[in-house]
Order: C-alpha cells, then sequence, then structure tokens
C-alpha cells in the first residue's frame, strides 16, 4: 500500500457515464438531423451549423477565460488555462450552438448564429452560473433573441430559401399549416413530405422528422431521456392542435374535429425537435415525475394553443415561458418518500365541554389584547373600544354554549 | 418450497457485480493470526466494557467485555492466549474505540452447553448470551430483535447480497443450507411465527435451488438489482408491505434477519458457541488470490491480505465492507468486525475518484433513490448551510444511505457525504 490510497465516503464504485459523456450522446443524436439539414439546404446549413457551435464554445473559453481570478497571470501560462479548461470542457456549449442551428432556417445570415451564440452562452449560460445553473434552455432563448433581434432576416417563406423544390409556397413553420393541407387540396405536400422533410420549408434540422427519430430512439437507447416524456408531449400536443384547428373550420361551416390533422400538426414546424432535444434538456426541466408530467402536459397544450393564433417562433417561446415555472414546479411537487402515509387531519364533532373551554380561551386571549390596546390608548376613552364588544360576543358564546351542555 | 417471483421495486441500479472473482471459492479457514485486537464497539449502541486485565489468560469464546445496556452485545475472545493490552484508538469508521489485543497460545475453547430442543425463552437468552448481532452490516443486536413489542407474522432470512464483489453470504447459502434453515427456524420459534421466506437474488441459482427442497421455507427470488437487500426494500419484494418512515419492519409483522445471523444463531444453540468468526470475502482486483475466508473477530486487515497473497497493484482504495456502503480504510492497520462483510482493494480502475462537476438537475438519483426521496435537493440545500430545507425538499431523513444516487450521478456528486452531514446536524439540532 503507498501513500496515494484515496479515503472518500462510500460508494467506492460509481457508473461510468459523466456529464461530458451524455453530453456527447446528445451531439451524436443531433447528427442525423444536422446531415439532413446539409442534404436538404446545401453547404449554408453546415456553414450556420459550424459558425453557430464554434461560436458558442468560443465565448464559453473565453468567458472562462476572463472570469476566473487572476486574468493577468493567466495571460502569460495560457497553455496551462487551456489544459485546465479542456478538462473541465462538458460539451454542453456544442449542444447549444448545435440545437441553435438546427432550429434556424437555412438562409439565415452568418452573423445573425454567430450573435445569438454568444449571446446564449453568454448571457444566458454562464452569467447564471454556467453548466447546470440557467434558468432558461440558451438555445431556445438564442433563438428567441434571434428572432427579435433579426426578424427581417430570420423570417422564412419559400422565397427566401434557395436550393428548395417548394411548389406550392407555403411556409412550414406554423401551425396553420396543416388546416391549409386540408383547405388547398392542391397543394402537393403530404404527410409523407412533411415526415421525411423533402419538399418542405423550415428549419435546418426541424425538417426532416425522420432524423429526429433517429435522434430520440438513439436518447432512449443510451438512456439519456425517459422514453415517455417526448411520447407524453406530442400526444397531448396532437390532440390539442386537432382541436384548436377546428375552430379553423367554422368560418366554412362549423366546428370540425378532424384527427386526421394529428399527424400533419405534429410534422409540422419545431414541434418534434423541442420534444425530443429541448424540452427534455436536464436543467431546465423538473427533477421529480409528477412535476414532469405537470410539465409536458402544460407546454404540449401551451404550444397547441399559441400556434392556432401566432407563426413566430411557438415552440421556443413556450420553451422560455414554461422554464420560468420548473422553480415554482420543483417546490411545490416533491416526491413521497417509500412508504409514506397520508398524516390525516382529525375532525372531531367538540362535545359541548370542549366548545367551553375554547369559548373560555378565547376569551383570555382577547382580554390579553384588551389590556395591551387600552394600555396603549389610554387617552382613547371613547363609548366601546372593539376589544371590548369582541369580549362581550364571546361572552355571548360561552353562554349559549353552557345552555346547550 | 419452488421460488416465487417477489414484488418489483421502482428505483435501484445494476452495479457490476463482480461476484465472479471469489462466487465459485468455497470458504477456506484462515489459520489463526498470532494477535488479534478486538474492538469492543461491535454492534449498533453503546460499546460493551472490558471485562478483562492486562496479563489475563483468556480461552476461545469466551466473554472479554459485557455489554452495556440493552441495545449492545457481548465481545468475545477469537483466540485462546493471553491479553496483552488494551487500548484506544480510531477505529476504522474514525470514531475511537477501545481494543482489547490477545496474543495466540494454546486452544483452550470455551463453549455454552448445547441446547436440545430449547424453548422459545431459551433461544433468546442464548442469541443475548451468545452475542449475536445482525450481520448484515448495521450489526443491530439480534437479542433485541427478536424480542419485538408489536406481534409479527413472518420471519424474512435475507439472502440477496446486492452488494457487488460479496459472495460470502452466497457461499454460505451454498454450504450451510441445513445450518441456516435450523437457524431461521429457531429465530420463528422465539418470535413465534410459523412463516419464514427467504429473499434471494436472481443470480444465485445454486443458492436458490439450495433452498427449494425445504418445505416450510418459502424461497423468493428478487430481481438483480441493488440495493434489494435493504430492510425495506427487501419487506417490499416478500411481502408488498411498504414501511413508512420512522417505523422498523416489526411494526408492521415482519422481522428481517441476515443468513448469516441464522448460521450464527444455529451454531449457538446446536453448538453453544459465540459470535467470534465469520465468513468474509476479500476481493478486488488489485488483491493476488480472491478469497472467501472464515476469520476471527479482530484480525489485523494486513494479515489477511498477506493470507491472500498480497496485493498485485498498487490500490487506489481499501475497502472494509461492500463496495456501495463500506468504510474507505487509511491503512491496513484495521481489524476486523463481527459485522464485516469482505475486505476489497480496488485498483484505480474500479474505484471511482473523479472530481465532481456542476449539477445538472438530472434527477437520475432520484429516480434510483429505492426510498423515493430527492437527493438533489439535500445536497443543494446542504451546500447552502439550510439543513431544514434539506429535510423538507429532500426528505433526508428516511434515507438509508446506500449510495444508489451516488453510484450512478453523472456529476458524480459527493451525495452520501451531503446527506451525512445535513443528518447530523438535524440530529445536533434535536
Amino acid at each position: 500500500m503507498d501513500n496515494s490510497i484515496v479515503i472518500s465516503t462510500p460508494p467506492h464504485v460509481k457508473s461510468r457515464r459523466t456529464t461530458r459523456g451524455i453530453m456527447l450522446d446528445v451531439c451524436i443524436a443531433l447528427l442525423p438531423s444536422a446531415i439532413a439539414g446539409i442534404v436538404f439546404f446545401g453547404w449554408l446549413a453546415l456553414m450556420i451549423e459550424l459558425v453557430a457551435v464554434v461560436s458558442c464554445v468560443a465565448t464559453e473559453f473565453v468567458y472562462y477565460f476572463i472570469a476566473n481570478k487572476g486574468f493577468s497571470n493567466k495571460c502569460k501560462d495560457a497553455g496551462k488555462v487551456c489544459v485546465r479548461w479542456w478538462k473541465q470542457f462538458d460539451f454542453t456549449s456544442v449542444v447549444t450552438g448545435l440545437i441553435l442551428a438546427l432550429i434556424v432556417p437555412a438562409t439565415t445570415p452568418w452573423y445573425a448564429a454567430l450573435i445569438g451564440g454568444i449571446f446564449s452562452i453568454a448571457i444566458v449560460k454562464m452569467l447564471f452560473g454556467g453548466t447546470g445553473k440557467n434558468l432558461v434552455n440558451p438555445a431556445a432563448a438564442g433563438r428567441v433573441f434571434m428572432a427579435i433581434s433579426f426578424a427581417a432576416v430570420s423570417t422564412y417563406t419559400a422565397a427566401n430559401i434557395p436550393a428548395l423544390n417548394f411548389e406550392s409556397g407555403i411556409f412550414t413553420d406554423s401551425t396553420n399549416l396543416s388546416w391549409l393541407l386540408s383547405a388547398y387540396p392542391e397543394t402537393k405536400v403530404t404527410v409523407l413530405d412533411l415526415f421525411l422533410g423533402t419538399g418542405v420549408a423550415g428549419c435546418i434540422g426541424e425538417t426532416c422528422k425522420l432524423a429526429i427519430l433517429v435522434g430520440y430512439i438513439y436518447l432512449c437507447v443510451r438512456n439519456v431521456i425517459k422514453w415517455w416524456q417526448p411520447l407524453l408531449f406530442i400526444v397531448v400536443f396532437g390532440f390539442a392542435a386537432v382541436f384548436m384547428s377546428g375552430f379553423g373550420f367554422i368560418a366554412s361551416g362549423g366546428y370540425i374535429f378532424d384527427i386526421k390533422l394529428f399527424l400533419p400538426h405534429l410534422f409540422s414546424g419545431g414541434v418534434l425537435f423541442g420534444a425530443v432535444f429541448m424540452f427534455p434538456d436536464y436543467v431546465t426541466s423538473p427533477k421529480g415525475v409528477y412535476g414532469q408530467i405537470l410539465y409536458y402536459v402544460l407546454a404540449a397544450v401551451l404550444v397547441a394553443v399559441l400556434r392556432y393564433f401566432t407563426h413566430m417562433e411557438v415552440t421556443s417561446f413556450v420553451i422560455m415561458l414554461m422554464n420560468l415555472f420548473v422553480p415554482l414546479i420543483d417546490k411545490y411537487l416533491i416526491r413521497r418518500p417509500f412508504g409514506y402515509v397520508k398524516v390525516k387531519k382529525e375532525k372531531k364533532a367538540k362535545t359541548p365541554d370542549e366548545r367551553v373551554a375554547d369559548a373560555v380561551d378565547a376569551l383570555k386571549v382577547d382580554e390579553n389584547a384588551a389590556a395591551e390596546i387600552s394600555h396603549g390608548k389610554d387617552n382613547e376613552n371613547t363609548e366601546k373600544s372593539p376589544a371590548a364588544s369582541v369580549q362581550s360576543v364571546n361572552a355571548d358564546n360561552v353562554k349559549s354554549a353552557k345552555e346547550e351542555a | 418450497m419452488k421460488a416465487v417471483n417477489g414484488k418489483y421495486l421502482f428505483g435501484g441500479v445494476h452495479p457490476k457485480g463482480k461476484k465472479e472473482l471469489t462466487a465459485s471459492f468455497p470458504a477456506e479457514v484462515m489459520p489463526t493470526p498470532e494477535r488479534v485486537a478486538i474492538s469492543t464497539s461491535q454492534s449498533l449502541g453503546k460499546p460493551a466494557t472490558v471485562a478483562v486485565a492486562v496479563g489475563q489468560k483468556v480461552k476461545e469464546g469466551e466473554v472479554i467485555a459485557k455489554a452495556d445496556g440493552a441495545v449492545s452485545s457481548d465481545v468475545f475472545a477469537s483466540v485462546a492466549g493471553t491479553v496483552t493490552e488494551i487500548k484506544e484508538a480510531v477505529g476504522a469508521s474514525g470514531v475511537r474505540e477501545t481494543f482489547i489485543v490477545i496474543k495466540a497460545e494454546g486452544s483452550d475453547t470455551f463453549r455454552f452447553p448445547p441446547l436440545s430442543s430449547p424453548s422459545a425463552e431459551e433461544i433468546k437468552a442464548r442469541i443475548r448470551d451468545c452475542g449475536i448481532v445482525g450481520l448484515g452490516g448495521a450489526g443491530f443486536p439480534t437479542a433485541v430483535k427478536v424480542a419485538p413489542e408489536t406481534p409479527v407474522d413472518i420471519l424474512i432470512v435475507n439472502g440477496a447480497e446486492c452488494e457487488p464483489y460479496l459472495t460470502c453470504d452466497h457461499r454460505l447459502m451454498v454450504e450451510k443450507t441445513d445450518e441456516i434453515v435450523r437457524g431461521a427456524r429457531f429465530i420463528a420459534k422465539a418470535l413465534g411465527v410459523s412463516n419464514i421466506a427467504i429473499g434471494i437474488e436472481a443470480n444465485k441459482p445454486d443458492a436458490i435451488a439450495a433452498f427449494e427442497p425445504y418445505e416450510d421455507i418459502k424461497v423468493v427470488k428478487l430481481g438483480k438489482k441493488y440495493p434489494l437487500g435493504g430492510e425495506r426494500q427487501l419487506a417490499y419484494a416478500v411481502t408488498g408491505r411498504r414501511i413508512p418512515q420512522g417505523k422498523i419492519p416489526a411494526e408492521f409483522g415482519a422481522v428481517v434477519h441476515n443468513v448469516g445471523t441464522c448460521f450464527a444463531v444455529c451454531e449457538a444453540v446446536e453448538q453453544g458457541k459465540p459470535l467470534y468468526e465469520k465468513v468474509i470475502t476479500v476481493s478486488g482486483n488489485a488483491v493476488k488470490e480472491p478469497k472467501n475466508l472464515w476469520v476471527k473477530v479482530g484480525t489485523s486487515v494486513s494479515d489477511i491480505v498477506d493470507f491472500c497473497g498480497g496485493e498485485a497493484s498498487n490500490p487506489k482504495k481499501a475497502v472494509l465492507g461492500g463496495p456501495m456502503t463500506g468504510v474507505a480504510l487509511a491503512s491496513y492497520d484495521n481489524y476486523t468486525h463481527k459485522t464485516t462483510s469482505g475486505i476489497l482493494l480496488l485498483s484505480g480502475k474500479e474505484a471511482a475518484a473523479e472530481e465532481p462537476t456542476p449539477c445538472l438537475n438530472c434527477g437520475k438519483c432520484a429516480d434510483v433513490c429505492p426510498m423515493h426521496l430527492m437527493p438533489m435537493n439535500t445536497a443543494f440545500y446542504s451546500a447552502a448551510g439550510d439543513f431544514e430545507a434539506a429535510q423538507k425538499y429532500g426528505n433526508v431523513l428516511s434515507c438509508i444511505e446506500c449510495g444508489a444516487c451516488e453510484y450512478i450521478c453523472p456529476a458524480k456528486r459527493p451525495l452520501i457525504q451531503a446527506i451525512r452531514k445535513t443528518k447530523a446536524e438535524l440530529r445536533k439540532k434535536n
């Protein structure tokens, strides 16, 4: 035995899973979507992906370099700092950058992706304390930031998407798409097209639902996310969306609950991508099972409702909004321990004697209060102080209780 | 009886068993060491009071320290010889303990008179006289457990042995099946119950097969999952009773005893042999010849490691007990207890000693918690110094410290440390 022996609390064996490993798994799960984006939208998509990832990682590195103590000293041995940074680097910023790139259209200018990445990491993540401490999903916040700041260039209609074989002129990010499908039967987009992402406009990673499905299966197999979470979300969302889109038919002759719209709703826009890669984000989702169920159901309904009214980045907005509810959910939905027994509050009918005793107790308290009041307000010798009136009422109570007895 | 499946339990982890290192080796008897150092703190509760003086000759099995109070147990000389020293030293768990050092000489043995057909009272008295404690790890005096205040209707024998590496209970179940059954019957008689069930993990098919021929024993096959050997988890898996926090299984009509305890009771009743010997597992990749060994209480770790061929490589951790709940040793200058279940020398590859990274809130700790707690909340509030909130949001006082949360944590957070600290602080306040 030499001196390098380690003493610690148990357990002495641990699983091989690390934060870095989990984040790498997420990156791998995102790869099919990233590749599908490149296939559909060309090298422009690759450029956006690279810019977003590099800007996120670089921002994190610069923040690490500056924010730690002794900045001037560190400039001297920058090499050591780089090694230390690499040791603690957990690939969360790569995930953020990749997701951010996949939820913007390929026409987004490179500077928008760059600034979006810097905002996501510097403002949303690092300023709140880095990995594990951010309040809202950095990628969703970055996307919302880009949608607001670069509204003109990140709106996507079919017109400003190059390399796209799109015939009908409908844009898919939203929503009303599904009722448009039925309203304009001449549209050549089918559900299969929506699923595969062929001939459909949209964001880089959101169009090919097949790639998202592959990522979902990978994440479930690697036990990164719980399989039921995205499923719960999309099922609730699908029904809520079909319910909402029924109102679209009122103008043309009455409410219709058309279940055929379930899949078109699901496969249009960024809902599926959000459900698999963004809602289950560890940091910004509830910790307990009950909290998670509430979170996914609420989020799904909210996305469905908002989608009916607006076209603009609904999923990202709802993710941010729901993230802000998470601390509240975590506080009030605490898991009950194994074998928890509900403490029943016993409500017995009071016997007359007890009622007398209660009334007498109340009287005592009131007397004390009255004494304090009269002590404090010596000058106010008006007809009847409020305390005195209470006293007389209580005296009546005692009397009536005694009569009953 | 034919094995039946136990109830499914939510939570729990599946660590690598590593039982193949020792599972097939029959338990060897380790030769008597030259000297033993026997601690007087051999069970939960108060340490025993020393009843011998330096220079006194003692027989093997003679009382050398008397129980102090109800929750305490007698301590026996594990070798015949002379008491050479009575010293105070820091024990494995970091608490000061009194050690009685005996130099081995001769082979005089002391035995209580064997009981042929004992009554319930005689069995209870014998269990107390022989200083038997729960050999599952906690070391609760068995004499207290066989005299519950509430009526009991089932005796559950714990043969789960869910901790990785350890195979001592497995070997005992295979080699001493009949003794365990007889011991369980004695305990059942003392308790006044007729139902006996034994819970065995599915990864020990030979042990399950060994118990199936006994018609009065219900064999329950448990899923391979840690910590199914926990008292509450086992009681649930076998009977479906959920034991609430702050209660003991006996209040719900179930008493859980380890297979090692049953074996010790059998020996105590039939041969009058006090508890001063136990099977332990010596394992880990850093030990040359992993073994199952019969060792005497108070044998030093260095003697045991030497007997197993010494170190194969530099160990990263030396553990007294199982890898999930055992104590990390600072040196081999430590001694086995009545409750010691194993000695593990873990190599750098096996022992986890990574630096903790920030908590991700992934909730994996809550998912695997067999008590359905929220360890991340406990760790969070404990770090902030708000121990009341740690109890309110994490329910830390129900924790059984099985270590499943820290095992699974991808950020390698020291959760058990936080839980223990919170418990200590809360105890200080009350």
